[in-house]
């Protein structure tokens, strides 16, 4: 599964470790999603939504696979 | 890219951090407990009630090991969650289907009987090895 995850971020000037923060996750966790070696459960995609304030289908892609 | 496997064993949130160390606390307790209890009975120090007493306090200390296992493995983030449920998979099926493996091979005579000690030992290292593994994998 695609992600916007690190345009995201960098869109905010944050590192993957105030994202992880953020999202009460390890920093290796937000690596992980961002390269898309690993894809969030549903209650942590909704904490990726609500933190970046956007939908979870503007976030992830399901279409796209890896 | 740089291997921040080891790093990222021992960073996380403060939360897993605490955890973390409460696991290493009490497995470091139960380990001396093991060993003092151990050489105690087999250099006979302890009367058999010390023996005793020794067992259960060495089992109480591994009771709340697990319990500090399995608190970290409640309250971790998901990805370390995922990663040391595959290791703990990974440990137990060494551990059993290899030491019942080597078992028959001792029945069949191929290999010396070596009693059922090690296979806990391979367990105990296999799952460290795992995580270290599962953390490269997803780095």
């Amino acid at each position: 599964m695609k992600n916007r995850l690190k345009v995201l971020r960098a869109e905010r000037d944050w590192s993957q470790a105030d994202l992880a923060h953020r999202l009460e996750v390890s920093r290796q966790t937000v690596n992980a999603i961002e390269t898309g070696k690993y894809d969030p459960s549903l209650p942590l995609a909704f904490r990726v939504s609500r933190v970046f304030g956007k939908s979870i289908e503007e976030i992830f892609d399901p279409e796209e696979s890896r | 890219m740089a291997d921040n496997s080891f790093r990222d064993l021992c960073s996380g949130p403060q939360r897993d951090r605490r955890n973390q160390w409460r696991i290493m606390l009490w497995t470091f307790l139960w380990a001396c407990s093991f060993v003092a209890v151990t050489l105690g009975i087999k250099r006979q120090w302890l009367p058999f009630g010390g023996a005793l007493t020794g067992v259960i306090a060495t089992s109480l200390l591994g009771l709340a090991t697990v319990h500090a296992y399995r608190r970290f493995l409640n309250e971790t983030d998901e990805l370390r969650r995922k990663i040391e449920v595959e290791a703990l998979a990974l440990a137990f099926g060494i551990g059993a289907f290899g030491g019942l493996s080597y078992w028959l091979l001792e029945l069949s005579g191929a290999v010396p009987a070596t009693g059922f000690v090690w296979i806990f030992l391979v367990m105990i290292v296999a799952h460290p090895v795992a995580v270290l593994i599962g953390l490269r994998r997803y780095s």
